[in-house]
C-alpha cells in the first residue's frame, strides 16, 4: 500500500487514541447506551397501540368482542381482510401483532352453554422482537378475554388465547437495539471526524501545509476514509461483543453487514464533508452536525420502533438515511430477512453515492 | 564583483563594499572605526533566480488584493516581503505556494511555471503557512516523522531536532508546547525535506522577543547554509535584521524594493530625532509650523526627520525658543518603518 496512506493512517490512530473525547464517543458512549437501555428498556408505555384483527367468524359474538377491544382507550383496532393469510399480511405490512378470531367462534361459545367441555381460542400473533409494547398488548387482550369469559359464564374459560410467534427465534429488545447503536456510532464518528478534517485542519493551516507537500488530495481522503472504516469496524465489534457477553444478544455477521458498515461510513463522511464545506468554523460545524445527528438518532428508529411515532414522523423517518441503515442492519444481523436487508442496503448505497460524491466534490483544498 | 552599499549603524557613514558571491566581508567604518561584516548572496546572476513573479494579480470580486506585482528572488538570499496586515503579503506567498489561484500572472520557481510543474517543485520547497498549528496529539518527533514521510528527500529527524533546538521536547505533545516552540516546530516541519526554498509566512507573529530572536537565529542559519528564504513579515526590524533583499508591499502593490541598506540610502537620508513626552499638547503643530518634518509617535512623543546631524542644534534651539518641554531626546538612524511612513503616509503597525 502507498506509504503516505499508511503514515496518515498511523498518525490518525495516534491522534485518536490520545483524544479521550473521541475514544469516549466512539467506544464508551455506545457501550454505556447498550448497558443502560438494555437494563431499563422492558416496559415503556405507549399512548395508543394498534391492534389488527382478522375476524374469520363474522358472528355477533366476534363482533361484540372486537367492539369490546375498540372500547379500550389505548387500542386502535383495525381489521385484516378475511381472504388474507394473517402471517403473510403481517410481514407485508410490518405488523408487530394481530388477533385471529377463528371461524366457528360464535357457534363454539353458544355450544359451550350446552357442553361445558367446548372451548375456543383466539390466536395472538406477535413479533417477538417487539418487546416494548407486545407484552403490554398481550396482557390487555388476555384481560379482555377473561372479562368476556366472566360475562358469558361467570368465569369459566370458554374463550382462551393462543400465542403464536411470527418468527422462528425469540428476540429481545437488545437485539433490536444493537444494530441501532451501531448505526448511530458510525454516523457520529464519521460526521464529526469528517468535520474535524475539513474545518479544524483548514483553520489551523494543516490543509494549506499539505497542499504544498507531495501528498495528493485523493491519498489524503483515502487514508482518512480507511481510518474511519477501521474505527467503524472497531466500534461495531465492541458493541456486538458487549451485547453478546452482557445480554446474550442474537447477532449474525454476513456480507451484507460488512457492505452496510462500509457504505454507512462513506455516507456519513460525505455528509460531514458537506457540512464542513458550508460551515467554516469548527464549533459552528459541530453544532450543525449535532443539529442533524441528534434528531436523526431519535427519528430513525434507533431506540424505538418507528410504529411508536406519529404518522407524520414515520413518513419523515423514511427520508432519513439512518433509518435504512438501522433497518438494513437489523434485517441482516438479527432477523435474517435478507430480502428486506438487500432493499435497505440498496437505499443506503444510493444515499452513499449522493452524499459521498457531493462531499468529495465540494471539499476543496485550495483557498479561493 | 558585486557591490553593496551599507550604512554604519553608529555614525551613519555610507560605505561601499565589494565581495564575491557567497562571501562574508569584514569591514571597518572609515569614520568611527566600528567593525562590521557584510554577507553577499551566493549567486546573483539571472540564471540563478529561485522565484520569478510576473504581473501577478489577485482579485476577490471588486477587491484587488494583489495588483500586478513583479519581482525576483535570487538563490541563496533571504527575501523579505514586508508590509502591514492586509497589504497582500500572505495572498502573494500563498499564490506562489500554489495554495491560491491567481487571477492573472505567471510564477516560475527555478524557471518552471508552477501552474504546470508544481508537483515537481513541491519536493524542493518547504512551507510554514501563516498561523499554522500541527496535529495536537502527536509528539514533536512524530510530527516531523509524519511530514518527512510525505517526501522522497528526507533529512535525519534526530539531526533536525538538534539543529532546531527541539531535542529536549521531542516527546512532548504539540498541544503542550509554548508558542515559541510551536513556531520552531513549524519551521522544522518546513525543513524536513531539506528544501532549496523555504517559505516562512509571518513566523514570529505573536511571539515574545526571546522566541522571536530564536526564530531569527534559525533563519540566519538557513541563509548560511545557502537556502533561499522567502519571509513575509510586518516587523521592519525583522526584515532589516534578516533580509538581503526587501520588497515593501502596500495595498497590493510593491512600493519599494532593494536591500535594506539600499532602501535606507535611497529613501532614508538623514536621521530621526525622537523627542519623548513633549508638552504642550499642540507641540506638533508648533514644530511643523517652523518647517520641520515631524510626526506624532506613541505617548506624546514627536519624531522629527533631519537631513544632517548639524540640524540637531537648530531643533534644540527651536524647542527652547517655543517653550516646548520634553523628557529626553535621542537620535536614531532612519529605518524601514520611517521609509514606509515616508512612502505611504502610514505606519506599518497602523495598517
Amino acid at each position: 500500500m502507498n506509504p503516505r496512506i499508511i503514515i496518515n493512517f498511523v498518525t490518525d490512530m495516534k491522534n485518536w487514541v490520545r483524544n479521550r473525547g473521541a475514544v469516549f464517543w466512539t467506544i464508551a458512549f455506545p457501550v454505556m447506551l447498550i448497558l443502560i437501555f438494555g437494563a431499563i428498556f422492558s416496559g415503556s408505555d405507549e399512548v395508543e397501540y394498534e391492534i389488527y384483527v382478522q375476524d374469520l367468524d363474522s358472528s355477533t359474538m366476534s363482533q361484540s368482542f372486537i367492539e369490546m377491544l375498540g372500547n379500550i382507550s389505548f387500542f386502535s383496532v383495525k381489521s385484516i381482510p378475511v381472504e388474507e393469510n394473517i402471517t403473510i399480511y403481517m410481514e407485508k405490512h410490518d405488523l408487530k401483532r394481530a388477533l385471529l378470531i377463528p371461524s366457528g367462534f360464535g357457534e363454539a361459545i353458544n355450544h359451550s352453554f350446552i357442553d361445558p367441555n367446548v372451548s375456543v381460542n383466539i390466536s395472538f400473533y406477535y413479533d417477538p422482537g417487539e418487546q416494548s409494547s407486545n407484552p403490554i398488548v398481550k396482557d390487555i387482550v388476555f384481560s379482555s378475554i377473561q372479562m368476556l369469559n366472566m360475562n358469558l359464564s361467570g368465569g369459566r374459560n370458554i374463550v382462551g388465547m393462543k400465542l403464536i410467534s411470527i418468527l422462528t427465534e425469540e428476540y429481545d429488545y437488545i437485539d433490536f437495539f444493537i444494530p441501532g447503536i451501531i448505526g448511530i456510532t458510525i454516523m457520529t464518528s464519521n460526521i464529526y471526524g469528517s468535520i474535524e478534517r475539513n474545518t479544524k485542519y483548514r483553520k489551523n493551516g494543516v490543509l494549506r501545509k499539505l497542499l504544498t507537500t507531495p501528498i495528493t488530495r485523493a491519498e489524503w481522503i483515502l487514508s482518512k476514509m480507511l481510518f474511519m472504516l477501521f474505527l467503524s469496524f472497531l466500534s461495531t465489534g465492541i458493541i456486538i461483543g458487549v451485547g453478546i457477553l452482557m445480554w446474550n444478544a442474537i447477532i449474525n455477521i454476513n456480507m451484507l453487514v460488512f457492505i452496510l458498515i462500509i457504505a454507512t461510513s462513506f455516507l456519513f463522511s460525505g455528509l460531514g464533508m458537506i457540512i464542513g464545506r458550508f460551515v467554516k468554523e469548527e464549533e459552528t460545524a459541530d453544532s450543525a452536525a449535532g443539529a442533524i445527528t441528534f434528531p436523526m438518532m431519535f427519528l430513525a428508529g434507533t431506540f424505538f420502533p418507528l410504529e411508536h411515532m406519529p404518522l407524520f414522523l414515520q413518513t419523515f423517518a423514511r427520508v432519513l438515511p439512518l433509518y435504512y441503515v438501522n433497518e438494513g442492519l437489523r434485517n441482516a444481523m438479527v432477523y435474517l430477512d435478507f430480502e428486506k436487508a438487500v432493499l435497505n442496503t440498496a437505499y443506503v448505497l444510493v444515499f452513499t453515492c449522493v452524499f459521498f460524491i457531493a462531499g468529495v466534490l465540494l471539499t476543496k483544498w485550495r483557498e479561493e | 564583483m558585486p557591490e553593496k552599499t551599507v550604512k554604519c549603524p553608529k555614525c551613519n557613514k555610507i560605505v561601499t563594499v565589494t565581495g564575491k558571491p557567497g562571501e562574508v566581508v569584514k569591514i571597518i567604518c572609515p569614520s568611527c572605526k566600528t567593525l562590521g561584516k557584510v554577507t553577499f548572496p551566493a549567486q546573483l546572476s539571472s540564471n540563478d533566480i529561485a522565484i520569478e513573479v510576473n504581473n501577478l494579480r489577485k482579485e476577490y470580486g471588486d477587491l484587488v488584493a494583489v495588483d500586478n506585482i513583479s519581482f525576483k528572488v535570487h538563490i541563496g538570499e533571504v527575501f523579505a516581503f514586508l508590509g502591514p496586515n492586509g497589504a497582500g503579503k500572505t495572498t502573494t506567498v500563498e499564490i506562489i505556494e500554489a495554495i491560491r489561484k491567481p487571477t492573472s500572472g505567471i510564477i516560475r520557481i527555478f524557471g518552471k511555471d508552477i501552474s504546470v510543474s508544481f508537483d515537481e517543485i513541491k519536493e524542493k520547497i518547504g512551507v510554514l503557512p501563516q498561523e499554522f498549528h500541527s496535529f495536537e496529539r502527536l509528539t514533536v518527533k512524530e510530527t516531523l516523522v509524519y511530514f518527512s514521510s510525505l517526501y522522497k528527500n528526507r533529512v535525519d529527524i534526530d539531526d533536525l531536532l538538534i539543529v532546531m533546538g527541539l531535542k529536549h521536547v521531542e516527546n512532548m505533545l504539540y498541544k503542550n508546547l509554548s508558542g515559541g516552540l510551536r513556531q520552531r516546530v513549524g519551521v522544522a516541519i518546513a525543513l524536513v525535506n531539506d528544501p532549496e526554498i523555504v517559505f516562512l509566512d509571518e513566523p514570529t507573529t505573536g511571539l515574545d522577543p526571546r522566541s522571536r530572536r530564536d526564530v531569527w537565529r534559525i533563519i540566519a542559519g538557513l541563509r548560511e547554509k545557502g537556502k533561499t528564504v522567502f519571509l513575509t513579515t510586518h516587523y521592519m526590524e525583522e526584515a532589516e535584521f534578516l533580509a538581503d533583499h526587501v520588497a515593501i508591499i502596500h495595498r497590493g502593490r510593491i512600493i519599494a524594493e532593494g536591500s535594506p541598506s539600499e532602501l535606507i540610502t535611497r529613501y532614508g537620508q538623514g536621521d530621526v530625532l525622537h523627542i519623548k513626552k513633549c508638552k504642550p499638547e499642540n507641540a506638533l503643530e508648533i514644530i511643523r509650523a517652523k518647517g520641520f518634518n515631524a510626526r506624532l509617535g506613541e505617548e506624546g512623543d514627536i519624531m522629527i526627520r533631519i537631513d544632517h546631524r548639524e540640524r540637531v542644534l537648530e531643533v534644540l534651539s527651536m524647542l527652547r525658543h517655543e517653550c516646548i518641554d520634553y523628557e529626553s531626546i535621542d537620535i536614531r538612524r532612519v529605518n524601514l518603518e520611517e521609509i514606509f511612513l515616508q512612502l505611504t503616509g502610514a505606519k506599518l503597525s497602523e495598517e
